[in-house]
């Protein structure tokens, strides 16, 4: 089995991310205080991600627009994901129901989270953790990649779904590729 | 004296043979429940962009009245900015939740500004209750929402005594004083017109006996009648009466029960109705189908204005509420409720068919919590039918009306959110979306380039040839597809090939890469049988059913997981315990850098190929991608794509399979696009990997270019080491990697991964 860090590309450190150094532990992500930036105009009713990153959506490609070259490629722009309130309070709920013994209860209401908030890493790594406590690495470690690639820009977030995938792999006996994946949640940590 | 004796042991026998045959049976039918089924509770939460407007649609489509005080359940009222709910007692899969007031507070730019309960204790997140959609009941066809006595409101039973039985708390199953007066009413008639008949005798007739009144079947009716009364209380056979008796006929559903039959008349709970509602049930009793307020707006009235009076009459009520009741309208709902989704239903009643015997399922009380979004749903359901009535009056084939298809999920958690089996949608007959078993056509060339992709020879920009193509078969023939336009383009890059479903190009590609690498694809994606491996197969000679697409596309829209699709969440036993869920799940098939290349390019079909028709009918800053499909001599019209939240597939054609003259993009695609301008959907702005560069091209050759040496740019994503070469004359530097690390073994090295 290749080694399973190299499914994602190494990050290139060419820009050291403005801000802070993240403490790196998957669980501070989810207490932060709510984001001061409303969720992103949409119109209708499916609900909306309260905690999208500043970062502007992809750009619609439109021939009759002039567009600047874009080689060679502008640096991700380093973001930071937050739980909207709503997911926030959930997710809280699910950790007490979790700590009372009651880990299907804290699946079931992760799962509202991940419905108002899909594009969210930060609740995919909360359903992962619960998968784990299921005893189903398998879908824990989905659940890591999946947080993964929604994280991209977020070395914080992104750690955090590599200590998943880690512990899932560790669960799932591959101690070699838990190791390699617990490496990488270091030096996202860090950085 | 033998004889006699013998007659008076038969006699006896068959008493207590009745008796038996009475009591089981009573006891025995009070625990036959269908399962109810429920579409998903909408969430509410500050910040949700919700208009006031929007919110009063979602509650109306749970039945809450506008009222001035909003102060029963059921009902609400507006102050300014802000919505005051009584909500009613719901339950969820996960939790039982009391009445109890909500305060909305919507900011005046539209949207959620804040949830207040009770006196002002603000919640983060709340869920309205989740509307009933049906239920699964038995072949024979009986519905029913069984009620406990302190769920019926008191003046029912008053009504029905002083209606149907006066003297029902004092008699023995039998009143014969009201059968003597029926006789002489008859009797003077010379027909039929009264029946005379106590609650029990009714309820008898309902249990166990055809409704035709002869003689002999009078007499058994009056035996087990007087046997209910001697085993059972009052109370009971009243229960009893009200969840069992026959109120009205949907298709082949019976609705019994005045539970049901609220729901079925006004779409809304027993205990709110108000006193001429309750009376308008009372006086369907006598004849469902000849009082059928549906159909029968004034026998309907004038039988409702009679049991007033009657009540009236008996002090059951007063005068003057008696007529104030009476200028009331019938004030039933236009479409039935349980609004009735039959093809969605459908799909639920098979999920569960895996887990659950026929008889769990329609006598054990279940309770069903699905995926089902009721807007979306009524949303695709007109747009569909909308529709497929423009295309028929361009296409006039006679009487024969094109059919149709949808089927919509959330991708992220693979939620069906709505399904349309057909254009007639109130009709439960052939289901196309689960049914329809038809060729993919060109929905099958998003996995033919994911494929290209993964193998590390192609990209957005990669120059192929589209060129003619003669293949030998194996049988002896040749095998010379041709384009759409019967024209031959030649060199195109890869995104041309796609956006404008080139079908040599694309042919060129999928022979180079091999058809089992093909079809092993549309297997990791979701296909459940794999395709028959003929070239055929790379211009989409695959049948599937729409919910399969679906399926397919769903793993594209999800970023390349794959989700099992699924309309049902929890299923809830009677007493409330969690019996079976069906959690949600991913399950990585392609990595996500291969498959945001290829949604781009899904992107760029949408502005550039033969998704641009619908772009007019979408709001103009919404980023969707989607694929057309029009499989041969225009027999299927396809269309399927993706927001940020919502994947949308159609289908058009027709049932015996003839041409519909209508390309993917003529027909399924204006149905898709009116959908998804509709659903109130995010733009798709999944993030891009960061070993991933935004390259601009130019669309007709690939080159790389920017807009002042060329017209026709597209924006494609590319691995960042993959050396592209410039326009001439754009004065761009010659094409360098600009990162030194193989992606492509990557890739490579992933699919291994997976593939093992």
């Amino acid at each position: 089995m290749p080694a399973l860090a190299d499914i994602i590309p190494r990050v290139r450190v060419r820009y050291l991310p403005v801000l802070i150094v993240m403490t790196g532990l998957s669980a501070c992500a989810l207490f932060r205080a709510p984001p001061s930036q409303p969720a992103p105009a949409s119109t209708g009713t499916a609900p909306a991600g309260s905690a999208q990153p500043a970062q502007p959506p992809p750009p619609t490609p439109s021939p009759l627009t002039p567009v600047p070259p874009a080689q060679p490629p502008a640096p991700t722009p380093s973001k930071q994901f937050h739980l909207g309130a709503a997911s926030s309070a959930l997710v809280t709920q699910a950790h007490q129901q979790a700590d009372s013994g009651d880990v299907g209860q804290a699946a079931a209401t992760l799962e509202r989270a991940v419905l108002i908030e899909p594009d969210n890493p930060l609740v995919w790594i909360e359903l992962g953790r619960v998968r784990l406590a299921e005893n189903n690495p398998a879908q824990a470690d989905a659940m890591g990649r999946k947080a993964l690639a929604l994280a991209t820009g977020d070395a914080s977030a992104q750690s955090s779904a590599w200590r998943l995938i880690a512990d899932a792999l560790r669960a799932r006996g591959d101690d070699g590729g838990a190791a390699d994946a617990e490496r990488r949640a270091a030096s996202l940590a860090t950085r | 004296m033998l004889s006699v004796g013998a007659a008076i042991l038969a006699a006896v026998l068959y008493a207590l043979y009745l008796d038996h045959l009475v009591v089981k049976q009573f006891e025995g039918r009070r625990w036959t429940l269908p399962a109810q089924v429920y579409a998903a509770p909408l969430e509410l939460y500050a910040g949700l962009p919700m208009t006031l407007s929007d919110l009063e649609h979602e509650l109306q489509r749970l039945h809450y009245r506008r009222t001035e005080g909003a102060d029963r359940p059921g009902t609400y009222r507006l102050a300014g900015e802000h919505l005051e709910v009584a909500l009613r007692p719901a339950r969820f899969a996960d939790e039982a939740r009391p009445a109890e007031r909500l305060t909305i507070a919507t900011a005046a730019k539209g949207g959620i500004e804040s949830l207040q309960v009770g006196s002002g204790h603000e919640v983060p997140v709340l869920r309205l209750e989740p509307l009933l959609i049906g239920s699964i009941f038995p072949i024979h066809g009986e519905d029913r929402i069984v009620l406990s006595p302190e769920e019926v409101p008191p003046l029912l039973p008053l009504a029905l005594k002083a209606v149907e039985d006066r003297k029902f708390d004092t008699h023995h199953g039998v009143d014969p004083s009201a059968m003597l007066r029926a006789a002489w009413v008859n009797m003077r008639a010379r027909q039929i017109e009264q029946g005379g008949s106590t609650l029990t005798q009714q309820l008898v007739r309902s249990y166990f006996l055809s409704s035709r009144q002869t003689l002999s079947r009078k007499l058994r009716e009056a035996l087990m009648a007087m046997a209910l009364d001697a085993h059972f209380t009052k109370a009971d056979l009243m229960n009893a009466y009200i969840n069992e008796i026959f109120l009205g006929q949907d298709g082949d559903r019976a609705i019994h029960g005045f539970g049901l039959a609220s729901q079925f008349y006004f779409g809304k709970p027993l205990s709110e109705l108000d006193l001429a509602e309750v009376s308008l049930l009372v006086a369907i009793v006598r004849g469902p189908s000849y009082y059928d307020p549906r159909r029968h707006p004034e026998r309907a009235l004038a039988r409702r204005n009679l049991v007033l009076r009657q009540m009236a009459e008996q002090g059951v009520i007063n005068t003057a509420d008696a007529t104030a009741a009476a200028h009331r309208p019938l004030g039933v709902s236009t479409r039935p409720s349980g609004a009735y989704y039959p093809a969605y239903l459908d799909f639920v009643r098979r999920t569960l068919r895996r887990d659950y015997h026929d008889q769990d399922l329609t006598e054990a009380g279940l309770r069903v919590y699905t995926s089902l979004d009721p807007s979306a749903q009524d949303e695709a359901e007109r747009a569909l039918e909308h529709e497929l009535a423009r295309l028929d009056r361009q296409r006039k084939r006679g009487a024969d009306a094109l059919e149709g298809a949808v089927v919509v999920t959330a991708p992220q958690s693979g939620d069906v959110i709505a399904i349309v089996g057909g254009r007639n949608v109130g009709y439960d007959g052939f289901d196309r979306a689960l049914d329809a078993h038809r060729s993919m056509g060109s929905l099958v060339k998003p996995f033919i380039y994911l494929t290209a992709l993964e193998s590390g020879r192609y990209n957005a920009a990669t120059v192929v040839q589209d060129a003619p193509v003669d293949v030998k078969l194996a049988g002896g023939g040749h095998w010379t597809p041709e384009n759409f336009t019967h024209q031959v383009y030649g060199p195109v890059p890869v995104v041309r090939a796609l956006a404008e479903s080139l079908n040599l190009a694309t042919v060129g590609v999928g022979l180079d890469l091999g058809l089992p690498k093909v079809a092993a694809t549309l297997q990791r994606f979701g296909l459940p049988q794999p395709p028959a491996q003929v070239p055929a197969m790379l211009l989409g000679a695959v049948d599937v059913t729409p919910i399969e697409a679906a399926q397919l596309f769903n793993g594209l829209a999800n970023g390349g997981f794959r989700n099992p699709l699924r309309a049902v969440r929890t299923v809830i036993s009677a007493d409330g315990k969690p019996l079976k869920a069906f959690p949600l799940e991913v399950t990585q098939v392609a990595s996500p850098e291969v498959t945001y290349q290829l949604d781009r390019m899904l992107v760029l079909v949408m502005d550039h190929g033969t998704g641009r028709s619908g772009r007019a009918l979408l709001p103009p800053d919404l980023v969707v991608a989607g694929k057309s499909g029009t499989s041969s001599d225009f027999r299927d019209s396809w269309f399927a794509g993706f927001s940020g939240n919502h994947l949308t597939v159609v289908w058009v054609g027709y049932d015996d399979n003839q041409p519909t003259g209508f390309t993917g993009s003529a027909g399924a695609l204006p149905v898709w696009a009116h959908i998804m301008a509709g659903l109130g959907t995010s733009s798709w702005n999944a993030p891009m990997p960061e070993s991933l560069a935004e390259v601009h091209i130019e669309y007709p050759t690939g080159l790389r270019a920017t807009a002042a040496c060329a017209t026709d740019i597209v924006a494609v994503a590319v691995p960042g080491d993959a050396a592209i070469p410039p326009r001439p004359g754009c004065g761009l530097p010659e094409a360098t990697a600009t990162q030194s690390a193989g992606v492509f073994e990557r890739a490579q090295q992933w699919l291994r991964s997976i593939a093992h």
